[in-house]
């Protein structure tokens, strides 16, 4: 008999490996066109339960237990079967029991060894259903339901996967442990499974499951969010486009502002150079240094741009006319700077006889005090000496003036 | 060098909004409740205090806002809210926009990434997008005056980082981030949203239930 049967399922095995493209074309696209197999390798795919025909007429699809097994096997996100009817894996856990614990009090070990076996099977598949399903649950989380692309979707996505949830537990509150602890009764083997091992996977997953349901919740709170958001935005457009004219009241004039209009001035401005503070010192002077060389290279630029057509030529011959009036002005200052005391121009015109009129004269003298250079003449300080006109005022006739030493 | 305290007090008193996109360790900072208590103790002498955007322990995003409130300080509060609700328009067709560029289901939010280039193409093909960015531009707000796509997509980009909704973690790279400024907007027309009474939601809804049918 096992021989037989495992004979036929490698022949089954092999069956898949031999089809492996059709079967992964069908997996892929939902389902396999009729002319794309050979007649005889459908019949065949048919008939060994790997292909149906769901109705007459309808394309082949691959049979459900053979798409449970590759999205198994590859981890597929699409895969959202969940797998929460406790109730019968309850009955079949009692009904086993029930056949062992009759075989055992028939002292028909044998039997009882092959319905033990099979009960075994059926917990471990059960623990592993579980486990399997939150896993499934775990990486719809993870990846936040990308396989449906709009939000809507994602929150029917989430409401779908918290409904299983909720199935899930109230699956697991099914499990009474002490109608279990009853059916075991007082046989070890059974007491070791349906009691210790089912509490501990059932506690695991029910741990889980609570978490998982935390996380959905959450991410349920985001999706509405952001579907808020966008909503928001669309509405505020449309108003604007609704009622161009519109707007917002004043609502941060409130007796109470709202802790999100209670928006502070910015107030801090840049702080000013310490030149007292030693620290700064050098980078003080770095600065100083740049300040310096700017003017320079603003003169070079400067005397670059002004720079006139340049022809070379013989030089033009120039001679500088000796003016005796301007040597006498000299004279003159360097009498005031000798004597150190005021002299006035007309009293120096006399004592030196110079023959130039005395009006020229006062001319020359007030000429060469402003034609000096600036550090030079304010050494000098020139007085006028005269008076008022007699009949119009605010006119001053000068007479003479005294140069002396400031 | 200024301490962990004294780069945030400078960030809040210059009046930045502290998220974590703009700086992560500032916003930590901020994160803790005793941090927190030490900053609006030290800020209580100029009359401001930490603020923040939503409430509890979720607020992500800090700003500066006054203790008591004076004339002085409600002058300028007001001043603020109508600035902000003058940029909303503008604001808002930008983040639509961008959404409706991107297909995508969000709406720019804090930390999401925007590649300027990316959009600038598929802007650039769409005859409905170039006509939509270039009202968006001449807004006031962002104020281009250029006619093409190009001068108009960057000076959006250079106003919203001026203006601190956006920021540009790399100068070689034109890809930008979205700050948490962005959630203080949706704060802000939440708000107007629930005390106008506008209901945008429903009517966003009913519009685009609309547009199916």
């Amino acid at each position: 008999m096992s021989g037989n049967l495992h004979q036929a399922g490698l022949r089954f095995l092999r069956q898949l490996g031999r089809h492996a493209e059709p079967i992964m074309d069908a997996y892929l696209s939902g389902s396999l066109a009729d002319q794309a197999l050979e007649p005889a390798v459908q019949e065949r795919l048919v008939k060994d339960g790997i292909l149906y025909r769901p109705e007459h007429g309808a394309d082949l699809h691959l049979r459900r237990v053979v798409r449970a097994l590759l999205e198994d096997a590859l981890r597929d996100d699409r895969n959202r079967q969940i797998n929460a009817n406790t109730g019968s894996a309850l009955v079949t856990f009692k009904t086993l029991a029930g056949h062992y614990k009759e075989a055992r009090h028939q002292s028909d070990y044998a039997a009882a060894d092959a319905y033990l076996a099979d009960l075994k099977e059926h917990v471990y598949a059960f623990g592993e259903t579980l486990s399997h399903s939150i896993r499934v649950l775990w990486s719809r989380i993870n990846n936040e339901f990308g396989y449906v692309g709009t939000l809507n979707a994602k929150i029917r996505e989430n409401e779908l996967a918290q409904s299983q949830v909720s199935e899930l537990l109230a699956g697991l509150e099914m499990i009474s442990f002490e109608a279990l602890a009853d059916t075991a009764g007082d046989l070890r083997e059974l007491r070791h499974l349906l009691v210790t091992n089912l509490q501990r996977s059932v506690s695991a997953c029910s741990q889980e499951l609570s978490i998982v349901q935390g996380r959905l919740l959450q991410l349920l709170g985001r999706f509405r969010q952001i579907r808020g958001r966008t909503r928001l935005l669309k509405g505020w457009l449309l108003h604007m486009d609704q009622q161009p004219d519109y707007q917002v009241g004043n609502h941060a004039g409130h007796q109470n502002v709202l802790q999100l209009f209670n928006l502070a001035a910015p107030s801090l401005a840049p702080a000013a150079a310490d030149i007292h503070n030693a620290l700064h010192e050098p980078e003080l002077l770095a600065l100083i240094m740049q300040l310096r060389s700017l003017p320079a290279q603003e003169h070079l630029t400067a005397a670059a741009g002004a720079a006139t057509e340049f022809v070379l030529g013989a030089v033009d011959d120039f001679e500088i006319e000796r003016n005796p009036a301007r040597e006498a002005v000299s004279a003159y200052f360097c009498q005031v700077i000798e004597s150190g005391q005021a002299v006035s121009a007309l009293d120096y015109r006399e004592q030196e006889q110079l023959p130039w009129d005395a009006e020229n004269w006062l001319y020359q003298v007030i000429g060469g005090y402003d034609g000096l250079p600036d550090e030079q003449k304010r050494h000098f300080e020139l007085d006028t000496i005269g008076e008022a006109h007699p009949l119009f005022s605010g006119n001053f006739i000068v007479r003479d003036v005294a140069l002396w030493l400031a | 060098m200024l301490s962990m305290k004294g780069q945030v007090i400078e960030h809040l008193l210059k009046g930045d909004f502290i998220c974590r996109t703009t700086d992560e360790d500032g916003w930590r900072f901020l994160k803790n409740p005793a941090n927190r208590e030490q900053l609006d103790d030290y800020l209580s002498t100029l009359n401001r205090k930490v603020a923040t955007v939503g409430s509890g322990a979720d607020s992500d995003v800090f700003f500066c806002g006054y203790c008591q409130l004076g004339e002085e300080q409600r002058k300028v509060i007001s001043q603020q809210f109508r600035d902000i609700c003058n940029g909303l328009t503008p604001l808002v067709a930008w983040l639509v926009l961008v959404q409706e560029t991107g297909a995508q289901d969000a709406p720019l939010t804090e930390g999401s990434a925007l590649r300027l280039n990316e959009l600038q193409s598929i802007v650039e093909d769409t005859p409905a997008f170039r006509e939509q960015l270039m009202r968006i531009s001449h807004y006031r707000l962002f104020g281009s005056t250029s006619a093409n796509v190009d001068g108009q997509i960057k000076q959006v980009f250079k106003r919203l980082c001026e203006l601190g909704y956006l920021i540009r973690p790399n100068q070689d790279k034109q890809i930008y981030l979205g700050t948490g400024k962005l959630d203080y907007l949706y704060e802000v027309i939440r708000f107007i949203d629930e005390t106008e009474g506008l209901a945008l939601e429903e009517r966003a809804d009913i519009a685009s239930q609309g547009s199916l049918l």
